[in-house]
């Protein structure tokens, strides 16, 4: 049993933790919109409007403030056109980076933002750079936002839609120093200046452009985007993935070894390192952080589950899954004078997913309960935070035993995350609560006794929220016993 | 680092799968016998809901791994077919 020390300054207040850290991205690949999300209206399956309910109603239990489509590699060959009209009519293509899969296109842009509104979150679309035309990607919008007379808005009001929507998100291609286009930085930074011209504000819709950022850690992209483009665009895309054994051989997502474990955490923790040296740029031709850093894709990627087609994305989630998402959102709350956004890979079937369906039936994953736990953070107040805290050193990786943030909601509710990343010890935690009278804590947890804890269709509750009880009062102070491998809301008033 | 839509495609060779299924095979107890098996895969090579002739829409599973295991069903959403 070791012992770390948390100082939060309750009435120190940092700035917003934007609630879009809290978003989504559902991309046109394995199962993850068709039958993840979209099963249509003839369906067996039960379902409103063509989306299942089942996966509906456990989404809405997130308040998911964004969601991201329709990729992703997918964004850069998707031709928007092939996805509106009648469905029957609409085009059957070839969605090549995902090996040639037939895309049947009944779920485009009304169906994606009826998604949206159901769910009560802003839509986020990825145009098309690598493989669309300039005339294409402003015509879209021009679909989406015109109110009034013009060819695309009649013709959006022929396929059943009167008034334009509401769009505030739009990234200019994605991934272009990859599947979006093979690109080097100077001469996307080029396309990007030419392609956001014509992302026109309609009226009063005023668009949020969001430029294509580095794979990783390619520091000179995001060096040469922000110097050639920083003026023209509102929010910078950072992509990054955990893989534990690296990209060709990425690991199992249940049977790990516990040095898996290890270098997962110690990966995770990267991600400060990234937002770190990235934002440290930014801030040289942004000093007033007006440009947002958009992380919008993140998630531990594992290799596919034994026995499905590898081009699914088919992951299991655990609760080593729920730590690293519980970790990332401590890391993206103390940056969040510069992330604004950040959406998971991916909402249904693919990758760190929140839910895994199988014909009719569903599962929430640990991943979910971290999200859905979580959402006390949305919007509020952080507020400062110090942490003295071990470092776990096992089998060649280390990281911290634990991560924390809290924030101030408006009533004046403090929340209270914590995780603890070691899978093995538990921890005594002191957290010293300063600027802040209170008479009532409780608490939440997500824990397991094994590292691989998982919930399956035939034991869908298997890892799930408990009531955390772990803690004393002593003083202004509470004492918490952390288990290993967990994830914490404490919850002060 | 590639990105991910350069990594894996849908279409994979028998030989893949039959290695998958038969490596995977060996921690599995719980499997139907052959006559059983067949059966389930001529269901399968029949449903509509076979992509590639290999993957179930329904699951992602290749057939000829799920339709070994006694403890799966058909998750054809109209009902099961085996």
């Amino acid at each position: 049993m070791k012992k770390n020390q948390v100082i939060i300054n309750a009435d120190i207040e940092k700035g917003t933790i934007n609630k879009n850290i809290y978003g989504h991205f559902a991309e046109h690949l394995g199962r993850g919109i068709y039958e993840g999300l979209w099963v249509g209206e003839e369906s067996p399956i039960p379902n409103t409007n063509g989306i299942r309910n089942d996966v509906l109603e456990a989404l809405k239990k997130l308040d998911i403030p964004v969601l991201r489509w329709p990729g992703g590699c997918f964004a850069d060959e998707y031709h928007w056109k092939d996805g509106i009209g009648p469905r029957e009519n609409r085009k059957r293509m070839v969605n090549t980076h995902w090996g040639g899969v037939v895309e049947n296109n009944h779920f485009g842009t009304h169906e994606f933002f009826m998604l949206c509104e159901m769910l009560g979150a802003e839509p986020y679309i990825s145009g098309n750079v690598g493989s669309g035309s300039v005339q294409e990607m402003s015509e879209w919008v021009e679909y989406m936002t015109f109110d009034g007379e013009s060819p695309m808005a009649n013709w959006r009001k022929e396929n059943g839609k009167e008034k334009p929507w509401k769009l505030k998100y739009f990234g200019v291609g994605n991934e272009n120093w990859g599947c979006g286009g093979n690109m080097t930085p100077e001469y996307y930074a080029d396309l990007y200046r030419r392609y956001q011209t014509y992302v026109r504000n309609y009226g009063d819709n005023k668009i949020y452009r969001i430029a294509g950022g580095p794979n990783v850690d390619d520091y000179n992209w995001t060096e040469v985007l922000m110097k050639k483009a920083a003026n023209l665009m509102d929010g910078l895309s950072v992509h990054y993935y955990v893989h534990p054994g690296g990209f060709e051989n990425k690991g199992q997502a249940v049977d790990f070894s516990e040095a898996e474990w290890d270098v997962t955490m110690q990966k995770t923790m990267y991600m400060d390192e990234l937002i770190t040296r990235h934002g440290t740029i930014m801030d040289k031709y942004d000093p007033d952080k007006r440009i947002g850093m958009i992380v919008d894709e993140w998630g531990a990627w594992y290799d596919v589950e034994p026995g499905t087609n590898p081009g699914f994305l088919y992951q299991q989630n655990t609760i080593r899954d729920a730590v690293v998402a519980g970790a990332h959102f401590n890391i993206f709350h103390q940056h969040n004078d510069r992330v604004q956004m950040a959406n998971i890979a991916q909402m249904v079937n693919v990758i760190q997913a929140m839910i895994l369906t199988e014909s009719d039936k569903m599962i929430l994953t640990p991943t979910y309960h971290v999200f859905e736990m979580f959402k006390v953070h949305q919007d509020a107040q952080r507020v400062s935070l110090h942490l003295n805290i071990d470092t776990v050193k096992e089998n060649g990786y280390s990281y911290p035993q634990v991560t924390a943030s809290a924030s101030k909601a408006k009533d004046g509710t403090l929340n209270i995350s914590l995780c603890n990343l070691d899978k093995a010890v538990s921890t005594t935690l002191d957290i010293d609560l300063r600027g802040l009278e209170f008479s009532n804590v409780t608490g939440r947890i997500l824990t397991s006794g094994e590292m691989n804890a998982k919930n399956t269709f035939e034991n869908p509750d298997h890892v799930k929220p408990q009531a955390f009880k772990g803690f004393a009062r002593e003083g202004s102070s509470l004492k918490v016993e952390l288990p290993s491998k967990s994830v914490v809301v404490l919850t002060v008033r | 680092m590639s990105c991910k839509g350069c990594s894996q495609s849908v279409f994979v060779s028998n030989e893949y799968i039959q290695k998958q299924v038969e490596e995977q095979l060996e921690l599995e107890t719980n499997i139907v016998d052959d006559k059983v098996y067949e059966k389930r895969l001529t269901q399968c090579k029949e449903c509509p809901s076979l992509l590639y002739d290999t993957t179930c829409a329904h699951c992602g599973c290749f057939v000829l791994f799920r339709a070994k295991l006694a403890y799966k069903t058909c998750p054809y959403p109209a009902g099961a077919k085996w």
